[in-house]
């Protein structure tokens, strides 16, 4: 009997695990990184557990990945996210060729070939400038949900440029804006685009090639979808659960890797 | 105490060669030689690396404080930050090149102290007699630093002096420019040895500087054919080593010591190369540093990347030599004709090369030529965010390489009318941080990205193998 393959994303504000038997996603679980990775990845293996009836001696052969990859006691082996978003994605879009993950405390910038094999990246420098961190502080600014973001950005009449990459600044600019009168729908539209020149300068360094997919948290706001694809000129491809690609793809290597 | 020596001991970065272990202690010797030179009543002088005047001051009998060794100690020690802010107290931006905002942090300390600032490391950096400045390499804190320095130190003089090189530009005409520059970098150098006899009430000896560049281009030559050595597969050294086997390159050229060095060195690798030692046991990818100063605080990272398999056998940084027959300096007498000719080849001897690959630079042709010769698997660069000169064109130069090499398999006949299919894809990698300034140092996203480039060396090599 083979063993089951499992995946662990630990992100810095979400953890994601993914449960896996001969190509076939059993389950799937996302909830928040909290302060102690450890225990959030225990707490992820038992919901795994849960959703596939599987006991927990069961034999799992578990790839970990994320920031937090090393907190997870339980692994067996560790890859980095970039490898994992490759192998997810590539085996939700065979045809995908540049991804680019928009988290919360990076963008990585990925070029791939049809082997899912990672040929090129790039990841956003270490300050949070670049990252999806900006969509949180302006949500909390505006006291709108993160899910409302897209929608309001989308119904924009008049955009707001923002003068800078800085998530911090951006947020002082965005309230100088709001004191200036902007209406929510402005200043959203302003920070997606202003992230989105970011996001794609990163892949224009991997070099885009289509087809081209966003994933990871900012890859649900549709908001920030539309400013990439304005900028590119045509449409980019999003998994519907953007955020396990990676915790995806890792279940997929455990599978590969998983002793007979 | 021993606890914390332990600490100490462990966190040293591991180095391959018997060569570069020497290095802490060579380098401390030369901080202490400044000093015992200074009590004997010798005159100091602030000095830039690779500005070619080494045999100048030598033979001057002034003794060099090289002051972008000294940041880089403070760097490498951990101990800049302290020097960073004050200058930032004092007003210079942080973004300035922190080599000299660590310099000029130091100096002030020193001067407002009347002595060296707490637990200088090392023992500190000396006060200067003069200071030689020199903005070429394009750098431009090479000219304003101690133009600022001057701010504490108004009593100690600074000569600027400038030797060019044309920049790259696909019709140039070298045969016709050449004998300009000589002639004004010829009249530069004489300005340098007129106030160094001003300052020192000596003359300069020429039969004595006639020696020092002979000796000079004879450690060029050992230079080169030594670190050639590491082309062996496996390679007997590799960059991280390099970063410390330059301090005779960059700090003692001109002197019989470096020329020692290299042979020794050269001795060396050769004896490993018969054993067949490598950096590592088992080497899987090889690796080229194509530019950026290292971050001194971080030398470990390569013991990182050696760790997992990859190795640098060569860098572009500290390799500013070449063998001295490649650059057919014309037969002169004349020693600071030699240096003239010395200088400006070397900046151009590359740009024929250049001119024949449209869209190319004499950098690009450079990282070409070693990616090339070492098999190289992959390219490594930093980005320094404080050292605006190197880190501008970084990125430009790998857009370069990328159209050389494609990712995509081509055909090749060969003379024998054989085909195959070839890969050429060589994935580049890009850290970022600083030369000296911890803050903008992530030892996790680095390794991250380490991590994620050996994966990308990996599946590169799968590909090529299916």
């Amino acid at each position: 009997m083979s063993v089951y393959a499992a995946g662990i994303d630990i992100g810095s504000a979400f953890s994601k695990g993914v449960i896996f038997k001969n190509k076939q996603t059993l389950g799937f679980c996302c909830i928040p990184s909290g302060g102690d990775y450890r225990a959030t990845a225990e707490k992820i293996k038992k919901e795994l557990l849960s959703k596939t009836g599987l006991s927990s001696p069961a034999p799992i052969f578990t790839v970990a990945t994320g920031l937090g990859a090393k907190m997870v006691g339980f692994a067996d082996v560790i890859r980095t996210e970039l490898s994992c978003h490759a192998r997810g994605i590539i085996t939700i879009f065979p045809s995908v060729r540049t991804v680019v993950d928009i988290g919360d405390s990076y963008s990585r910038a990925l070029r791939i070939d049809e082997h899912g094999h990672l040929l090129k990246f790039l990841l956003s420098g270490k300050c949070a400038g670049g990252s999806a961190r900006i969509l949180k502080k302006i949500a909390k600014i505006l006291q709108v949900k993160l899910e409302e973001l897209g929608p309001l950005s989308l119904r924009s009449q008049k955009q707001v440029d923002f003068n800078t990459n800085c998530a911090v600044f951006a947020e002082s600019e965005a309230v100088s804006r709001i004191a200036e009168g902007a209406s929510k729908e402005d200043l959203l539209a302003g920070i997606h685009r202003a992230l989105a020149a970011q996001v794609n300068n990163l892949a224009e360094r991997v070099g885009i090639e289509k087809d081209y997919a966003l994933v990871g948290g900012g890859a649900k706001d549709e908001g920030l979808v539309k400013a990439v694809e304005l900028m590119n000129g045509f449409n980019l491809v999003v998994p519907s659960e953007p955020l396990l690609t990676a915790a995806l793809g890792a279940a997929i290597l455990a599978e590969e890797m998983a002793p007979a | 105490m021993a606890e914390e020596q332990k600490k100490n001991e462990n966190q040293k970065r591991r180095t391959a060669t018997k060569a570069a272990s020497m290095i802490g202690p060579m380098v401390k010797e030369l901080i202490a030689a400044t000093h015992r030179a200074k009590a004997e009543g010798k005159k100091l002088a602030y000095t830039f690396i690779s500005c070619h005047y080494e045999e100048i001051v030598r033979a001057m009998d002034v003794v060099p404080v090289w002051t972008e060794n000294f940041a880089g100690i403070c760097g490498a020690k951990r101990d800049a930050e302290r020097f960073l802010s004050r200058a930032e107290s004092l007003d210079f931006s942080r973004s300035l090149c922190s080599y000299a905002l660590c310099g000029i942090g130091f100096d002030q300390w020193r001067e407002d102290l009347g002595e060296m600032p707490p637990d200088p490391p090392w023992g500190g950096q000396g006060r200067p007699d003069m200071m030689l400045s020199s903005g070429q390499i394009l750098c431009d804190p090479r000219n304003k630093w101690y133009q600022a320095a001057q701010q504490f130190m108004p009593d100690v003089p600074n000569y600027n002096f400038s030797i060019p090189w044309p920049l790259y530009d696909d019709d140039i005409e070298l045969t016709e420019i050449e004998p300009y520059y000589i002639k004004y970098i010829v009249s530069e150098l004489k300005g340098l040895i007129a106030f160094l006899e001003t300052q020192t009430q000596k003359r300069m000896d020429y039969d004595r500087l006639g020696e020092l560049v002979n000796l000079t281009e004879r450690t060029w030559n050992m230079i080169w054919e030594t670190y050639e050595l590491r082309r062996a597969v496996p390679t007997p050294m590799d960059t991280g080593d390099a970063m410390n086997t330059m301090v005779p390159w960059a700090f003692m050229m001109a002197t019989q010591e470096s020329y020692n060095f290299f042979a020794e060195l050269n001795r060396e690798l050769k004896e490993k190369i018969a054993r067949k030692e490598g950096v590592i046991k088992d080497e899987k990818y090889r690796l080229l540093w194509g530019g950026g100063l290292p971050a001194w605080f971080a030398l470990k990272d390569f013991n990182y990347f050696n760790s997992k398999g990859a190795v640098f056998p060569v860098e572009t940084t500290y390799r500013l030599i070449e063998p001295i027959y490649r650059l057919n300096i014309p037969d002169t007498n004349d020693p600071l004709e030699r240096i003239a000719y010395r200088w400006f080849r070397y900046w151009t001897y590359m740009y024929d090369k250049a001119k024949k690959r449209p869209g190319s630079e004499p950098d690009v042709e450079r990282l070409i030529q070693f990616i090339e010769d070492y098999k190289i698997d992959g390219v490594v660069m930093h980005e320094a965010f404080s050292c605006r000169t190197w880190h501008l064109g970084l990125i430009w130069q790998l857009s370069q390489l990328k159209k050389i090499y494609k990712p995509v398999p081509f055909l090749t006949i060969g003379p024998d009318g054989t085909k195959n299919v070839e890969h050429r894809e060589l994935p580049t990698l890009i850290l970022e941080s600083d030369i000296i300034d911890i803050n903008s140092y992530s030892e996790a996203d680095t390794r991250n990205r380490i991590d994620a480039f050996i994966e990308t060396l990996e599946s590169i090599k799968k590909q090529r193998e299916n």
